[in-house]
């Protein structure tokens, strides 16, 4: 089952006099329960690639679905009901709500969702902590919390709506390595446990090992696809002219944290 | 709409030093303008009772059509002194007292001096508490109903050369059309709100104008309540009831003489219109510039919520509670300032000078109705309202991929 499809997406950004080409005619599907890495340097279009994913940005062409929905054409509050209900957002610089306490940041999507209560919410709110293990932080204020504690939150915030999706940009970038793995590792655990497919992006070569699906982009264009199968990579590499190269195989690292 | 509260209440308190600032615009512009409405309040006030205790009453019973044509013909409009319909009126709810008035021209005169006087028959007793805005300023007042005595207004008595204890001679036309005199002592003088009345007006007892007038009747009993505010329940409670058709019981509002006080706060409230335009103008810049800056500060959270499912009407209504979160507190704490300070300038007084018209000068106090304070309150919050409307708006449209770049 496939959960996103891209095809033929093109992003312009006017700069300017000129335009920029942010990405360019990506062709691209992923099926649901992955745990995939965007990898790439910086300025290649990661960002623009997660952002249009994640419907709070649009493509200049081609044809986006996202769990099943055709975004394309959606109006902004069908948009906003569609992140709201199928997909998670884990940022670079955490983006908790300053004001509330990490209990209060994990609640914050579920406030627009009639069908829960009070109960139901404060329910899984509990449980959305306990699993990124920050049971006992729940009345802190995101100043009170480390950077890796926030990130733990800005986790549970995602997972809470029961996401079949959730985009995590650069969710390491921000945070010492040990921190970064540690992250990494717990969200990898709840895509196992819970089969919601992560998407996540880095440059940092070493976090790509704990994904099982790697796309990689450069200049706005995928350059290869890889998938990885008891440890081994199975690389495909893309040009732009021409056909695919032949595949190339690397041996893993052993999995740090899994 | 409790949480878009809750989380407007710790955005306001997060900018500590921004939201008070707009907050203190606030309550400034509703303090000064509770100051501005409620010194106007105190001066509608004064020359509203200063005109009910001296002249109309807050009621009058007369008979129909006196106050618009009395004056020329007098005793067409005579009514009883006292009948079933005046006991009625003096048993009903808030009535403090019913006086009968006598109203006549005529003519006085101190040995060589004869002017004209504007003159009332007065029952001393009732009159006294209908009366009390007219205070004795020499000598006393009328000794009973039937002395042959005399107060004369001062501008009157400054006018004749006449002083308490002198003997002065009444003329009037008597209701049969003859010309009939009356020697009565002065034994005191009096001033009013208005120093026109008090250059031509005189009273005596009601039995010797009576006398002096051959009539047993009077023109009007004035109804005087326990507070202003209850003359429209006493007369919807009274009207129906009284047995007489000739008989009318006009409001003081709705008397001829009132006009000058209608009309004057009708001029008075257009000038607390212009003040309160003033202080919505205040109010709408500091707290639209208090949300600009919150708006701009919270750029990235603006797009982290909207990514997280947050619609643009959602954004749209958290920054505009927002804004009333700040003109509601901002209005309380004007409130309070507005009723210290009132009290403040209270307790001192404004020393005034004698309005055109009045004889003596006053003094000024702040006088803040509960309406002041409401209409304060609905100023700040709708203005509050408008104001966090654009930066609102413009928090709404915020493109989100921008938004959450901001700043980074
Ligand atoms: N809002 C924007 N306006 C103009 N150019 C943009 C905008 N967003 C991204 N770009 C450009 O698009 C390219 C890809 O950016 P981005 O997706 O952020 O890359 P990455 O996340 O891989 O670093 C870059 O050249 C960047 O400068
Ligand atoms: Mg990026």
């Amino acid at each position: 089952m496939t959960i996103v499809v891209l095809e033929h997406i093109t992003k312009e950004y006017r700069l300017g006099e000129h335009m920029v080409r942010a990405l360019d005619d990506v062709t691209l599907s992923i099926e649901s329960g992955v745990f995939l890495a965007i990898a790439g340097p910086s300025g290649s279009g990661k960002s623009t690639l997660l952002n249009i994913i994640g419907c709070i940005d649009t493509a200049s062409s081609g044809r986006i679905s996202v769990a099943g929905h055709d975004v394309s054409g959606q109006t902004p509050d069908q948009l906003a009901s569609l992140r709201a209900r199928t997909i998670g957002f884990v940022f670079q610089t955490f983006n908790l709500l300053p004001v509330l306490t990490a209990a209060e940041n994990v609640e914050y999507p579920l406030l627009q969702m009639q069908e829960l209560d009070k109960e139901d919410r404060k329910e899984r709110v509990q449980e959305m902590l306990e699993l990124v293990q920050l049971g006992k932080f729940a009345k802190h204020r995101p100043n009170q919390l480390s950077g890796g504690q926030r990130q733990r939150v800005a986790i549970a915030r995602a997972l809470v709506t029961r996401p079949e999706l959730v985009l995590a940009d650069e969710p390491t970038a921000n945070l010492d390595h040990k921190t970064g793995e540690g992250i990494l590792a717990l969200m990898r655990d709840i895509n196992r446990k819970l089969k919601t497919t992560f998407i996540f992006s880095t440059h940092d070569k070493k976090v790509i090992d704990s994904a099982d699906r790697l796309v990689g982009i450069e200049d706005g264009t995928i350059r290869l696809l890889g998938v990885r199968k008891e440890g081994q990579w199975a690389i495909t590499n893309l040009s732009r002219k021409g056909p695919a190269q032949p595949a190339k195989k690397s041996q893993s690292e052993e999995e740090s944290n899994a | 709409m409790r949480l878009d509260l809750s989380l407007a209440a710790r955005s306001v308190l997060r900018q500590r030093r921004r939201s008070l600032f707009g907050l203190f615009a606030v309550a400034f512009g509703v303090a000064a303008l509770m100051i501005a409405a409620g010194f106007f309040e105190f001066n509608y006030d004064s020359m509203r009772e200063g005109v009910i205790r001296s002249r109309l009453g807050h009621i009058q019973a007369v008979k129909r059509g006196y106050l618009e044509s009395g004056a020329s013909d007098p005793f067409k409009y005579i009514i009883p002194e006292t009948s079933e319909d005046r006991l009625l009126l003096q048993s009903a709810p808030y009535v403090t007292v019913v006086a009968p008035r006598l109203s006549f021209n005529g003519l006085i005169s101190k040995g060589e001096s004869t002017i004209a006087f504007l003159g009332e028959g007065v029952d001393p007793v009732p009159e006294a508490k209908a009366s009390s805005f007219v205070p004795i300023v020499e000598g006393r007042n009328l000794a009973g109903p039937d002395v042959s005595e005399v107060i004369l207004g001062r501008g009157l008595a400054e006018n004749l050369g006449a002083k308490v204890g002198d003997k002065v001679v009444l003329l009037a036309t008597s209701a049969r059309g003859a010309v009939n005199a009356v020697e009565v002592t002065v034994s005191g003088m009096f001033i009013s709100s208005s120093k026109a009345y008090d250059d031509f007006a005189l009273r005596l007892p009601l039995g010797t104008a009576q006398a002096l007038l051959r009539t047993e009747g009077v023109h009007s009993w004035l109804m005087v309540l326990e507070h202003t505010d209850r003359t429209e329940y006493v007369l919807k409670k009274t009207e129906p009831k009284i047995k007489s058709s000739e008989i009318d019981l006009v409001p003081w509002y709705e008397a001829p003489m009132a006009d000058f006080y209608n009309k004057t706060v009708e001029l008075f409230s257009s000038q607390v219109g212009i003040l309160r335009v003033l202080v919505a103008i205040i109010i709408v810049l500091s707290i639209s510039n208090t949300l600009m800056n919150n708006v701009r500060e919270r750029t990235g959270e603006i797009g982290t919520c909207m990514a997280l499912g947050d619609t643009r009407r959602t954004v749209l209504r958290r920054f505009i509670v927002e804004g009333a979160v700040v003109g509601f507190f901002g209005g309380i704490a004007g409130i309070v300032l507005g009723l210290v300070l009132g009290g403040v300038v209270s307790y001192y007084g404004i020393p005034m000078p004698p309005p055109p018209g009045m004889t003596i000068g006053y003094t000024a106090r702040i006088f803040i109705t509960p309406r002041i304070v409401f209409d304060a309150m609905l100023l700040a919050v709708v203005t509050a309202f408008l104001a966090g409307i654009f930066p609102a708006w413009k928090a709404s449209r915020m493109v989100i991929t921008d938004a959450i770049r901001h700043g980074r």
